[in-house]
């Protein structure tokens, strides 16, 4: 599931295939990912996966690197 | 609040933190939040207001309470002690006026206890009918909704509060040719009521956890964060309130720290700078570009001193009583782009309009009519939100217009990176090293944002513009 997210955010955010994401990359404190992106993570992620994440929930301070946010939707799948 | 005010809630602080252990804790931090209502609000020249704004702002929390409760929430003996309590401070507070001048507690004029009473009872009447059955609650949790907002709008657009103030001076049998804007000064209501749409919003989405009312009292009216935030969020705030344990030495030490760190920013930093920064006073006086310069970035540091120095005594006071409030400001002024500024500037109301107007409304419209035209979601989210944003602080065109100057930076980063990415190969700019264009990011953004001070700084437009002359050397 995190390479399915990183690929997402590689392809449709990035649009840089090449640049790789460590897991424990900071993602929204570091400005790679601004807060328009988010919410499209946010609708991929909800579309995949069948979660939901809800919209005070994008934000740091529930996830802010690859593995976090691939733990919380494990979480609530 | 003044050096006296924090001194003395400093001591408390450390009292509760030191003697007390859990609930009785917990109660003592309730009750001195409370107290902190009617300490901290300033005069008013509105007859007997200094008591009204503080009970307003308890009772609107007491009442936000009494409909978020979830279905099955129940009201416990421990929510009817702490409605009771509420309310003998209310009448303790009233009672100021049989008190000689030199020991009262409040500096203005309280009412009647008589009408304090009749108030009371019919608010308490009120809550009550309203929050027996779930589906009245439901429908009291817009009301007050739109009613915070209604009154938020209200007391933030000059003309309509110029207009209420007349219309209760005419009531209260004041002269109405004295009604002005600082009839209005209702202490804290910005971040109350942001506190209280935040759990009306939370409790709509499903999202919102049963607090006890005294712990929901606690978040909204927490000493600490009364006077300027930060805006925490009540999940997370609660939680420091059941875990927090004895104070420890280490943590004594970093209050201490984070305490006389933000008193230094704000005493003797910002108050200092306060003489070579720009304001409606030494606006007008400006005719050279270089000190328009000086008094430009002399108000930039003193609004980040000032600002910052408070959070850090709001996060060091908290400390103290068991509570970690969450960060306001990381190195503002240091990032290298707009994005990143608005993540480490005013960070906790920045969150709250993610969390309560952007992120939804980005929602909607990327799974909606303009599903495929980014560029024009991208502009309407951040032009709107960051209109809001300058309007949270004042409904005036200045706010606006600052607000709007950041939608234009936000939007000018977001495509520019689009543009970066989109394009391949190295560019002017990409192929410079990267202490170098995060250098010349940080060198724009600082000037981007402090330029936008100016109409952040002065009321007037005009007064802005002929700034914004001095500063370009177009004078004259």
């Amino acid at each position: 599931m995190q390479t399915e997210i990183k690929e997402f955010i590689q392809r449709e955010i990035l649009k840089d295939s090449g640049r790789d994401i460590a897991s424990d990359e900071a993602l929204i404190s570091s400005g790679l990912i601004d807060s328009f992106s988010l919410v499209d993570i946010a609708l991929f992620v909800e579309e995949s996966y069948g979660v939901r994440i809800d919209d005070a929930e994008l934000s740091t301070e529930t996830f802010d690197t690859l593995a976090e946010l691939a733990a919380l939707v494990e979480q609530r799948r | 609040m003044g050096l006296t005010q924090i001194l003395v809630f400093l001591l408390i602080a450390i009292a509760v933190g030191l003697l007390l252990k859990q609930e009785r804790r917990s109660w003592a931090i309730f009750l001195v939040s409370l107290l902190s209502v009617y300490l901290f609000q300033p005069l008013v020249p509105l007859r007997d207001f200094g008591f009204w704004f503080p009970t307003a702002s308890i009772l609107l929390t007491a009442g936000t309470w009494l409909v978020v409760r979830g279905e099955d929430q129940k009201i416990e003996p421990e929510d009817i002690i702490a409605g009771g309590l509420s309310v003998l401070i209310i009448i303790l507070v009233s009672m100021n006026r049989f008190v000689p001048l030199e020991i009262a507690w409040l500096p203005g004029s309280v009412p009647p206890l008589l009408s304090v009473l009749v108030f009371l009872s019919i608010f308490t009447v009120l809550g009550w009918v309203v929050s027996v059955r779930y589906e009245i609650r439901r429908l009291g949790t817009w009301i007050y909704l739109f009613g915070l907002i209604g009154i938020f709008v209200v007391i933030k657009t000059q003309p309509l509060m110029l207009w209420l103030s007349e219309l209760l001076r005419e009531m209260i049998g004041q002269s109405t040719a004295l009604a002005s804007t600082l009839d209005f000064s209702w202490l804290g209501f910005s971040y109350i009521s942001f506190r209280l749409l935040h759990t009306l919003r939370d409790r709509h989405s499903g999202r919102l956890p049963a607090v006890s009312l005294r712990d929901f009292m606690t978040y909204v009216l927490f000493f600490p964060a009364l006077v300027a935030g930060p805006i925490d969020r009540i999940e997370r705030f609660v939680q420091d309130l059941q875990t927090s344990e004895a104070l420890d030495g280490e943590q004594i030490v970093a209050a201490g720290r984070r305490i006389l760190l933000g008193l230094v920013k704000k005493f003797a930093l910002a108050d200092g700078l306060a003489l070579l920064a720009l304001s409606p006073t030494t606006a007008p006086a400006l005719r050279s570009a270089g000190w328009a310069w000086v008094l430009l970035y002399g108000y930039s540091f003193q609004l980040f001193f000032d600002f910052s120095g408070y959070t850090d005594i709001a996060i060091g006071m908290g400390i103290l009583t068991g509570v970690t409030l969450p960060e306001n400001f990381d190195q503002p002024y240091l990032k290298s782009n707009m994005t990143t500024f608005w993540n480490s500037w005013h960070m906790t109301l920045a969150r709250w309009f993610r969390s309560y107007f952007f992120n939804p409304l980005t929602r909607a419209l990327r799974s909606g009519l303009l599903r495929n035209s980014p560029g024009l979601i991208v502009l309407i989210g951040q032009f709107s939100t960051m209109l809001l944003i300058g309007l949270w602080h004042g409904i005036t065109w200045n706010f606006a217009l600052w607000g709007l100057w950041h939608g234009v930076g936000l939007f000018i980063h977001n495509r520019w990176v689009n543009y970066l990415r989109a394009r391949s190969g190295p560019g002017l700019i990409t192929s410079l090293p990267e202490a170098a264009t995060r250098g010349l990011g940080t060198l724009v953004t600082f000037h981007f944002t402090a330029l936008g001070w100016v109409w952040f700084a002065l009321s007037d437009f005009e007064m802005s513009v002929n700034v914004f002359r001095t500063l370009f050397g177009m004078t004259g």
